[in-house]
């Protein structure tokens, strides 16, 4: 079972992700709700993958995604965007991220992608 | 999904977003530089647009999406321009207006034409709008 850290500062897109992945045998490990709190958690959990968003309190997101790489170079982060951060979901991928998924999710294509890029790491 | 779930968490969340909204943008009435208060009201915008859009709360993600982009030019420039803010305030009391709307009915409020165009032609024309609150009480719905 994957184990997955969830960061995103509003505690409704938590809840959303954690209600998409729980049900497919997704296991959250932790949550975060800014962009401090996710790489502390990452160190002190190492998960298999990290459900990044963008725009977050403290840290952006992207500057997350740097230092979680620095930490760990092979970690698993895909963003979380919304419509109009193509040029942030560019950067991020460019910082090591792996894929990017867009909201409003749809829980079909966040599992798909969960998936394939865990299947890639594998 | 469990849309009553996700609805309290709506209205939970939107509620306190706009407070603090609202707060950022008297800081930013004294000081219109006041970095953390532009940011602040940028990501409040987008993550209301976010949950709303998630709800389909279509009229909502319009006018957050509005206050966002003005707020994300803000961030560029770092500074508010009083036609800036007067936009701001009217879109914040839109926004209030319709959370209380999904409050009382429990369905996504419809959408508001009039506050949409206002808020676009004042986005795309700033300098035609006056720099201060606008003096209109908000709407009854």
């Amino acid at each position: 079972m994957a184990r997955v850290l969830v960061a995103d500062d509003a505690s409704f897109m938590r809840q959303m992700i954690r209600d998409i992945i729980d049900q497919e045998g997704f296991e959250v490990v932790g949550e975060a709700a800014d962009g401090v709190e996710v790489v502390e958690k990452f160190t002190e959990l190492s998960p298999d993958l990290v459900m990044m968003d963008i725009v977050m309190p403290k840290r952006s997101g992207i500057d997350a995604v740097k230092a979680i790489m620095e930490i760990a170079p092979q970690a698993c982060v895909v963003m979380c965007s919304a419509l109009g951060q193509e040029t942030l979901v560019m950067e991020a991928i460019q910082a090591g991220a792996k894929d990017f998924i867009v909201k409003p999710f749809k829980p079909e294509s966040v599992l798909t992608t969960l998936r394939k890029v865990l299947e890639k790491e594998s | 999904m469990d849309l009553a779930k996700y609805r309290t968490l709506f209205l939970e969340e939107a509620t306190d977003h706009l407070s603090e909204m609202s707060r950022a943008l008297l800081l930013l009435e004294k000081d219109a530089e006041d970095a953390d208060a532009i940011d602040l009201v940028f990501r409040m915008a987008h993550s209301i647009k976010g949950m709303a859009g998630s709800l389909g709360y279509d009229s909502v993600t319009e006018v957050s999406h509005v206050l966002e982009d003005r707020m994300d030019e803000c961030r560029t420039a770092g500074r508010v321009e009083g036609a800036s803010l007067a936009l701001l305030f009217r879109g914040l009391e839109g926004l209030e207006r319709m959370v209380e709307i999904v409050r009382k009915s429990g369905t996504g409020p419809p959408t508001d034409p009039e506050l949409l165009a206002g808020l676009r032609a004042e986005a795309a024309a700033p300098e035609q709008v006056p720099a201060t609150r606008p003096e209109t009480p908000p709407k009854k719905v």
